[in-house]
Formats: structure tokens, sequence, C-alpha cells
């Protein structure tokens, strides 16, 4: 019965996975990512748990444990309720900070559960946080699972296969062999270049600290034509990794080395789409650049688009997919060792980072109660010890910050986010 | 080529529930085409329709709707 219902992991989950066991292994709790919503009021909280049951009824997946099946892993469903955990910030406090307080001892505790939701009460409104493993759905998964969370139409969403797998079945043999071999290339140039890292600190304990800057319309909208006018239609995604890396420049990092690479992925879900909502469904690119490169921010941006207006010609995006599917039969350790580790024996990533894209919340807000912000999350392997999670709500762009302290110094961390605001508004 | 151009689109970039209603002249923008999702667009009218679409020339007024796209690709084929 169980072997009936188990559902293989596809190649972007394992890769999820792997990442997972590496963080893990350094005393972590696991590749978690949190997505949370700050509401004006306090939703129906019973819809919500009902809505949370139906989850589990129209997609088992959802509550669902790990298992190894021969070299491959699977998840196993469990059928067990996924319960909506309330909490309660202290009153007297402030409901922001305390609210944050909240959310960061949730992400800090030990976990086992692929996905759990919560709901911190403070003021007249609260916060709903959505805290799940990361080979259980990526980024846009999250997001498509709040909309099925409040939608008016639930059964609209439906689940399907994995669109990697469907892609890997639309190629033949050789096909995916010139894939591979591009991928590999390109992931040999990659290691190339040493990259500059947030910390010097490669173990140790570690606690998962956040820092949150949310721009106002107006910011947004001139970050946004100033994305346009760098990086054109095609790169707003590589603006903010251009100011990113400008700002740790400008700053000094603290590993300084040859130059920067940020891995970005690239969602193969179609736009809007309210599936597949489980699964990761993702290719990986980079964005790599000199620190020659970067101390120019016209040159820097200029490379950052010719680069990946190559990688799409060349195909690059969808390369790594049969790279990924060779790198099932890997176990954990020997997967994580390619995917992390230069020639030279360094972290390849400087950072890890995420743009959810834009969500709009105005109409309808999370179950009719409107939507005031948003916080992103996500655990990383040490180092970077940094993550950078993008996304827009409404028109008003939130980064989020996570980062593992004391690797990562706050107060370095702080100079960079205000010299990234004034890369990002281009204020010299 | 407008066909091929939207089934791709509907199929591959962009969700609607249906792709029949979409106009001509509606915003690609506005239903969701990202930046990645035009990259690929191009790239895939490059493949089908033999032609060169240079880069300095990626704008809302080339890529924004079905009908700009065709006409961007009609001038770019007559061009070479």
């Amino acid at each position: 019965m169980k072997d009936a219902a188990a559902l293989a992991f596809n190649p972007a989950d394992y890769f999820t996975f792997v990442l997972d066991r590496e963080i893990r292994d350094a005393g972590m709790p696991g590749g978690y990512c949190g997505f949370a919503l700050q509401l004006a009021a306090e939703p129906d909280l019973q819809a919500l748990q009902q809505r949370l049951n139906l989850l589990v009824e129209r997609f088992p997946q959802a509550s669902a444990d790990i298992e190894q099946r021969g070299k491959r892993y699977a998840w196993v469903p469990t059928g067990r309720p996924i319960l909506l955990e309330r909490h309660q910030c202290r009153p007297g406090e402030d409901a922001a900070a305390e609210s944050q307080r909240i959310l960061l001892d949730i992400f800090n505790r030990p976990e086992s559960l692929p996905l759990t939701v919560h709901w911190i009460a403070g003021g007249s409104g609260g916060t709903l946080l959505l805290n799940w493993l990361h080979p259980l759905l990526d980024a846009r998964g999250g997001k498509i699972l709040l909309d099925f969370l409040s939608s008016e139409r639930p059964e609209s969403f439906k689940e399907s296969p994995s669109l990697i797998d469907a892609k890997l079945a639309q190629w033949g043999f050789w096909k995916k062999l010139q894939l591979f071999i591009k991928a590999k290339r390109h992931n040999t140039e990659s290691n190339s270049l040493d990259s500059c890292l947030p910390t010097q600190v490669e173990q140790g304990p570690q606690t998962l600290r956040l820092k949150v800057r949310q721009f106002d319309k107006e910011e947004s909208q001139r970050i946004a034509a100033l994305a346009k006018q760098h990086t054109g239609l095609t790169g707003r995604t590589l603006y903010y990794l251009g100011c990113f890396m400008r700002a740790m420049e400008l700053v000094g990092p603290p590993a300084a080395k040859d130059g920067y690479c940020i891995p970005y992925a690239f969602n193969l879900r179609r736009q809007n789409a309210p599936t597949p909502v489980f699964g990761n469904h993702i290719g990986c690119l980079f964005a790599r650049a000199t620190r020659h490169q970067v101390r120019d921010r016209k040159v820097l941006f200029e490379h950052l688009l010719s680069q990946h207006q190559q990688v799409v010609r060349d195909e690059l995006d969808l390369a790594y997919l049969p790279l990924m599917w060779l790198g099932q039969w890997l176990s954990p350790a020997r997967y994580a060792k390619i995917l992390r580790k230069q020639h030279s024996g360094g972290e390849l990533s400087s950072l890890w980072f995420s743009d959810i894209g834009d969500m709009a919340w105005e109409k309808k807000g999370f179950l009719g109660v409107p939507v005031t912000g948003m916080t992103l999350m996500c655990w990383m392997t040490l180092p970077p010890g940094l993550a950078l999670l993008a996304g827009q709500i409404d028109g008003r762009l939130t980064l989020s910050y996570s980062y593992l302290s004391p690797a990562v110094d706050e107060t370095w961390l702080d100079a960079v986010i205000a010299r990234m605001d004034a890369e990002l508004l281009d204020n010299p | 080529m407008k066909e091929k151009l939207k089934n791709f689109i509907f199929a591959e970039l962009i969700y609607h529930e249906d792709p029949a209603s979409f106009g001509d002249d509606d915003n690609l923008l506005d239903a969701g085409l990202d930046s990645m999702g035009i990259m690929r667009l191009i790239m895939f009218a490059e493949k089908e329709f033999g032609v060169t679409l240079p880069d300095t020339e990626i704008e809302p007024d080339n890529v924004g709707s079905l009908n700009a796209l065709e006409n961007w690709i009609r001038r770019c084929g007559q061009a070479r």
C-alpha cells in the first residue's frame, strides 16, 4: 500500500535534497524555506484549518516522509493532518519585532515534518507562515500553495507530473548527451573563477537570522525602471544580482578571491499556472563576474546581460536538466561535492538567491484579509551562509536576507544592505 | 506564424484558462511573460522562422503582443 503511494523524487527534488543533507550534516535544521505574509487582521482560522485538511486529501504529498528506495528517494504519504500551529506575541511588546522573534524561533527549531503552517497573532493582525522542506516544493510552489489555501476555487488546483521529467522525455538520447556535455563544459568554466564569500567561517554552531528591506511603491518603480535601463526587458533578476555583487565588493568581501558567482534558478512552470503545486521544477543558471568587472557598474550590467543571453541562446538553461537527471544516481555526499566545490576546493556560491516574482493580493487579500507585507526565509549551506530572497508584493519590492550568525558579521551585512539600497536606487 | 507563436507561448511560457480568447493585440507582458520567457520566445522564433532578432531591439514595442512580435519577426526577416 505504502509502496503504491510512493512518489519518487524528480531530478530537481534530489538536487535540493542533497543540499538539505549538507545543511543537516552541518548541525542545522535542514533545507527549510519560509514564506510569511503579514495580515491586517486575523483570518478565519477554522476555514484555514479546513483548507489544510483538504490539501492533505487532495495532495497526499503534503504530509509525507522521505524514504530511500534503492539508490533513489521518494515521498511516502502518511495521511497525518497538518495542524495549524498558533502563536501569540507577548503583550506590550512591539508586534513587528515580536513576530520576527517568533518566526525565527520556529525556523531555528529542529524539524522533521516537510510542511508546517503557523499563525502568529500580534496587535490587530498577525503573520501567517508556511515553513517547508525544499525537496517538497520550490518557491513558486509555495506561492501556489498560498493561493490554494486562500482560493475560492480550490478544485481548480490539480497536481500534474514533473515538468522536468516531461522535458527529458521529449529529448532523444543524443540530444540529452549534447546538452549534458554543454552543461559539463559550462560547469567547468564556472568553477574556474574562485568566488568571494561573505564569511571565512566553514563550521561551528549557527543560528539563522533575518533582515528585511521593504521598498515603497515609488522606490520599487524607480528600481524597476533602472533595471530596465541597465539590463533591459530580459533581466530584472540580473539587476538585483549585479547590485548585490557591487555592494559586497564596495564594502569588501570577508573572503576576497577572484570574482563572484551567484546561482539563480529559472522555473519551468508557466507563468500564473496553478499547477504543479508540489515538486521542484527548476533549472539552474549562474551569474558570474570578475572583481574588475564588478567595480564598473556599466561594464558589469552589460556583461551580466550578455552572459545571460548567451546562456539561453546556447540552451544552457535546459542543459542542467540531463545533468541533474544523472546526478540522481550519485550519493548525496558525492553529488554535493560536485555541486558546491570549485577546482581550488573553495565554495562556488557567493550567495544563495531566489526571485519569486510578483504577487498581487490587493484585490482579494488572503482569505479576504488585506496583506500588508511579506517575508521570505531559507536555510543555506555554510559557506556562503547568506541568502537573498526577492519578491514583489502589490508593487512593493521586498528583499529578505537570511544569514547565519555568528558566521556572517552583522555589522558587515548592515553595510552591504545599505550599499545595496544605494546601488538599486543608483544613489552613489 | 502568429498561431505557432501563440501555441508556443501558451504551451510553454504562460498559463491562460482560455488561450483562444487571448487577442492578437492583448498585452503579453501583463499576461505574465517574464524575462526568461522573452528569451525563450526569441530563441523559439529564431529557430522556427530562420531569422536573427537583435538583442538591442528587445523592447515592449516588439514583444508586447502577438501582432508586435509577428511584425518584428517579419521586419527582421526582410532585413537579412
